[in-house]
């Protein structure tokens, strides 16, 4: 197991965010987690990377508890993150973003290896390498984020809502590249809003409401699950 | 309104300001970096320059010279000025740094609201002028004469000096020197990181409270040259040496764009050139007033100041 989640909770101030959350990603798998706005998806990725602490339960990232490790140092450990939201940096240019992703690398070799990598996944990034981040497009912010996680290497990424806000043919495409960077040997773990597209890239799925796990399975299991189907596949 | 003045003494006026205006810069510097990444004025930074005026005094203390001293030849002269640099880069580091371990770090661990960062920043402040008042009787102290001015060549009819030499060339080589290492080094990338999206910036692996000490060490560094060049300039010293310098500096950075390096060098030239020109048409009691009227009057038609906010939005 790669990673382990074991009754979770969060506060935001006197609000309890998260109520006992348990999940697990195996190595080498994509594990999507789908919900309503609100259910709490984003902020069980926060969790995850370190951005918000958590007031009890546990989080496990290769057999090592990282529960309240720093989140530059689950970075280290191989945990990352493409935010909601997509967080480029606004003032560096696409090629600084990519390589703040490779942050905590020092082979500088593989470092631009894995730059012509992402070019290649993306080549609209490649054609926009010295323009400021900021002033990307919303689709190209997302491939730029989606990037710059890859540049980190990491055994574990976190993708939230890389479809958000993205015209139907880029979705299509990011969930190809998703697909692709999976094959490739990188555990996902994805929250989607698109659960029909989530579900059907991935091996598992967690139904997150409310701050509550309240169903779990295959991907195959839940798109077909009708309750499912009813409130999050838009099926009656 | 002395309009011969103005005119006549036009290329010295501008010269005296840009000397002036250099050494405000350099401190400004100081708190544009730390508004840059914590969004907080550190007023302490004031106090922060003024160890710097004593740490240079004492190292040329320290080094057999005092106001008595004949002027050295070059090879000893250039010994106090770097060993003056190195010291004084130094303390004002170290004073910068231990603000932000004793005053800030412990308020951001429990989340205190903006409002409890000023006041104690204020309160950092006093307590290390005050400090520095009672230790020295709150006497001023002489500094040693050790580059007699001198008359390098004349531009426009005005005598450039080698203090001014000195002065405008090391502030251009320190900010020269900040601008490339904020954006070509990895950890300058990791300051702008963070002053960006800080959020993203640990998400990428950068340790935040390790790029706010580097943040505090740069601007401490910067503040402590500067305190070497008023030294040199001023020829003295005293426990409150940094309050009008701090609030100068400050409104400097403001009037560049704070959180924008480019910017507090430009405030702070504008500064300096603006209360001199100021000094020549109104008489030399103007020249503080002229500055913040200067900055309240620009800050109305550009309120984020010349060159705008933020330590990267703009490249730096």
């Amino acid at each position: 197991m790669l990673l382990e989640i074991n009754d979770l909770t969060l506060l935001y101030g006197r609000i309890q965010a998260l109520h006992g959350i348990s999940l697990t990603v195996n190595e080498g798998e994509v594990v999507a987690l789908i919900g309503a706005n609100g259910a709490g998806k984003t902020t069980t990725m926060r969790a995850i990377s370190g951005l918000r602490p958590v007031a009890s339960g546990s989080i496990v990232f290769d057999g090592t508890d990282v529960t309240r490790m720093r989140a530059d140092l689950r970075v280290v450990r191989g945990i990352g993150q493409a935010p909601e939201g997509r967080g480029v940096f606004p003032g560096m240019s696409v090629v600084e973003n990519l390589e703040m992703g490779a942050y905590t690398r020092r082979d500088k070799g593989g470092i631009a290896d894995d730059l012509k990598m992402v070019m290649d996944l993306f080549p609209r990034l490649a054609e926009r390498r010295k323009q400021a981040g900021g002033t990307l497009s919303g689709g190209e912010q997302q491939m730029l984020a989606v990037g710059r996680a890859l540049m980190a290497r990491p055994r574990l990424l976190l993708l939230d809502e890389p479809s958000m806000g993205l015209a139907p043919k880029l979705i299509q495409q990011i969930f190809e590249i998703i697909t692709r960077i999976n094959e490739q040997g990188t555990t996902i773990l994805l929250v989607e809003q698109n659960a029909q597209q989530a579900l059907s890239r991935a091996h598992r799925g967690y139904v997150l409401e409310t701050g509550r796990i309240v169903k779990e399975g295959t991907g195959r299991d839940l798109l077909h699950d009708p309750a499912v189907k009813e409130a999050y596949l838009g099926v009656a | 309104m002395n309009f011969d003045e103005l005119f006549g003494n036009f290329p010295t006026l501008t010269i005296t300001g840009l000397e002036q205006g250099a050494i405000y810069a350099l401190v400004a510097l100081g708190y544009t970096l730390v508004y840059g990444v914590l969004r907080l004025i550190n007023f302490a930074h004031s106090e922060v320059f003024m160890v710097g005026t004593f740490a240079t005094l004492w190292t040329w203390q320290f080094l057999g010279y005092d106001q008595n001293s004949a002027a050295p030849a070059f090879g000893p002269l250039l010994v106090a000025i770097i060993a003056g640099l190195l010291v004084a880069a130094a303390a004002s580091a170290l004073t910068a740094v231990t603000v932000e371990l004793v005053a800030y770090r412990p308020l951001r661990r429990r989340n205190a609201p903006p409002l409890a960062f000023l006041i104690t920043a204020i309160g950092a402040s006093f307590v290390l002028a005050e400090s520095f008042g009672i230790g020295t009787e709150r006497a001023p102290f002489g500094m040693p004469t050790l580059i007699p001015q001198e008359t390098l060549f004349t531009v426009f009819g005005a005598g450039v000096t080698n203090l001014q030499m000195l002065i405008l060339g090391i502030t251009l080589v320190m900010m020269v020197g900040l601008d490339q290492f904020v954006n070509r080094s990895r950890l300058g990338r990791g300051i702008r990181a963070v002053a960006q999206d800080a959020d993203t910036a640990a998400l990428m692996g950068v340790n935040k409270n390790r790029v706010i000490l580097l943040v505090f060490v740069l601007g401490g560094i910067m503040a402590g040259v500067g305190a070497l060049l008023w030294d040199v300039r001023y020829g003295f010293t005293k426990f409150n040496i940094g309050f009008l310098l701090g609030l100068k500096a400050f409104a400097a950075a403001v009037l560049g764009g704070i959180g924008n390096l480019r910017g507090a060098l430009l405030g702070g030239l504008l500064l300096g050139l603006a209360e001199n020109y100021a000094a020549g048409l109104f008489g030399g009691e103007w020249k503080d007033f002229t500055g913040f009227v200067l900055l309240i009057v620009l800050l109305m038609f550009r309120p984020t100041g010349l060159l705008g906010e933020s330590l990267g939005r703009a490249r730096a």
